[in-house]
């Protein structure tokens, strides 16, 4: 898998899954949910401004609260290319993977301004932003080929046919 | 090993299991809800098999937006209804009950069962000895295909439980003591495991609303085991309930807990029971034990949501609801209700709310600008009374049906 490289928007600690996705946008049609992305967290802004390939940078606990996978597939809808954070809850990190949305952990907020250019390799762990290079521990195998094949159903799929 | 590792051994098929140990489990149960299974649903049809593992053990119920507030919603609805149908599933709907409830009511689960639900209060279950892992829609179509989940063996930590409750104090102030103790995050990716003698004294009722909110502490698997103390477990924390007074978590988050004597006195204007979380019997008896006496202050908006049917058909029979409604209240259907800010009761920007329910993130029952309190029954109707936050006095004589 390539490196990752976007424009970063800047979150704190414990942005739970209620502002990610509010509760009025849940019973959105799938394909509309990227239109709510962030809507409680950073409002109209991210979703009018969000580039495809920007990446979010976080606190804490990203995606704590609810389990609903609404939250990370309206990230992924609005075109964001990954998060990191220095750590995430199990329910939205375990969504995010199972839709094929790559979430790292790291801190790299020290120093970084809103709209920087980040580049991250899941696979090596190595971030250059413009304070220059830090390395992180790289993505597990498991979970990288899991996001490299697009989520969990591309792997339920391919070992339900190898039953056959 | 621990109980929750006994647990995830026999699921797994194994005679041992060691944290950090990857184990793919069979489930008991897979299920979701009108929020979580439409996606659910598109991911089963994508993996491409024709049937669920077993359609004894996958359920749907409808019970966030019920009855649907938007064409949406019922949308939703009628894609659970051709699903059930299809696969030949249980669907509970119209006006049933919350999930949670209904799968403790009716499931008949024995102790040591490992369910997954597509719903972050799945762990309501570990109240009555069973695991139970809230999943999001892509890892629980997976389950329905399969009947199994993959996981790692969390470290366990135990709180130890000794002393009772105060007249006053519940499950509700016992976990949210814990989320002002463990913060939302320390027990990310482990569980939790509550024993001691001082379980003694708590309900499978009580029981359930602590364990409800173990997702809100980042606990993955959270359990009620015996009043023995477990040796095998990752650490313990010793908890008495002697000391326990009643408790309430402040805006905006869970774990943002003070004891309710800090904050008496702010005003409020709406007040919430029911839910998940607290809307048994025993919690909405807390209600009426109050409004038997008194009024809710002409400020304040009660709603009080029974969590099933079968909850709701015994307030009536017991007169319940014209108690609620003659002090100034209202008796909604059950389900969830406004606890997550779809409908039935949202908040505006002037608003207070005092809530029974889990979650008070900004935004979560409505305006980002509404102050929730989260906060047992008893504090709830008390403070719905006095239209402030209030420390609930004991139980009466007088207050006793």
């Amino acid at each position: 898998m390539n490196p990752i490289k976007g424009r970063v928007w800047i979150v704190g600690d414990d942005v739970d899954t209620d502002q990610i996705l509010p509760g009025y946008a849940m019973s959105e049609p799938y394909d509309k949910l990227g239109q709510f992305a962030m809507a409680g967290a950073l409002g109209q802004e991210f979703v009018q401004n969000v580039c495809p390939g920007d990446i979010i940078v976080a606190g804490r606990n990203f995606g704590c609260g609810s389990s609903r996978e609404q939250a990370p597939i309206a990230i992924k809808q609005a075109g964001v290319g990954m998060v990191v954070a220095i750590s995430f809850a199990r329910i939205f990190r375990r969504n995010a993977i199972n839709i094929g949305l790559p979430v790292f952990c790291a801190d790299i907020r020290p120093g970084l301004c809103q709209g920087d250019l980040v580049e991250v390799d899941l696979a090596t762990g190595r971030i250059v932003t413009p304070k220059g290079v830090t390395e992180a521990a790289p993505m597990s195998a498991n979970v990288l080929s899991t996001i490299e094949a697009g989520g969990l159903i591309a792997r339920v799929r391919a070992e339900l046919l190898s039953k056959k | 090993m621990n109980t929750i590792e006994q647990i995830l051994a026999r699921a797994a098929g194994l005679s041992e299991v060691k944290p950090g140990q990857d184990i793919r489990c069979r489930v008991d149960l897979a299920a979701s809800h009108d929020v979580t299974a439409p996606i659910a649903i598109k991911q089963f049809s994508d993996i491409g098999i024709d049937r669920v593992f077993d359609p004894d053990k996958v359920w749907m119920v409808v019970d966030h937006v019920y009855p649907a507030s938007t064409e949406n919603a019922r949308n939703n609805v009628w894609l659970m209804k051709d699903f059930a149908k299809a696969h030949h599933i249980r669907l509970y709907e119209r006006g049933e009950g919350v999930i949670h409830q209904l799968v403790s009511e009716k499931a008949n689960l024995p102790e040591g069962s490992l369910i997954v639900i597509a719903d972050s209060h799945t762990c309501t279950c570990g109240g009555y000895g069973v695991a139970g892992i809230g999943v999001g829609s892509t890892e629980l179509a997976a389950a329905m295909a399969t009947g199994m989940i993959d996981l790692e063996v969390p470290q366990v930590a135990q709180v130890y439980l000794t002393g009772a409750f105060a007249q006053n104090v519940s499950g509700k102030d016992l976990i949210l003591a814990l989320a002002k103790k463990y913060k939302t995050d320390y027990l990310c990716d482990r569980g939790l495991i509550l024993t001691g003698p001082g379980i003694r004294g708590i309900s499978r009722e009580e029981r359930m609303t602590v364990c409800n909110m173990g997702t809100e502490i980042g606990s993955m698997i959270t359990l009620f085991g015996t009043e023995r103390r477990e040796t095998d477990v990752w650490r313990t924390d010793e908890f008495n309930l002697d000391g326990l007074v009643p408790q309430i978590a402040c805006p905006f988050s869970p774990a943002n807990v003070r004891d309710v004597e800090e904050v008496a006195g702010i005003p409020i204007t709406q007040a919430v029971v029911g839910s998940c979380t607290n809307g048994r019997l025993n919690d909405i008896e807390q209600v009426v034990r109050v409004l038997k006496k008194q009024k809710v202050h002409p400020d304040v908006n009660l709603l009080v949501i029974p969590a099933s049917r079968s909850i709701a058909d015994e307030m009536e029979r017991r007169g319940w609801g014209e108690t609620i409604r003659s002090a100034g209240g209202a008796v909604l259907n059950p389900g969830c209700g406004p606890c997550f800010g779809a409908h039935e009761g949202l908040a505006g920007e002037r608003d207070t709310v005092i809530s029974t329910t889990n979650r008070n993130f900004p935004g979560r029952m409505g305006s980002t600008k509404a102050n929730i309190y989260l906060a047992s029954p008893r504090t709830a109707v008390c403070s719905a009374v006095a239209g402030m936050i209030t420390v609930p006095a004991a139980a009466d004589e007088e207050e006793l049906l």
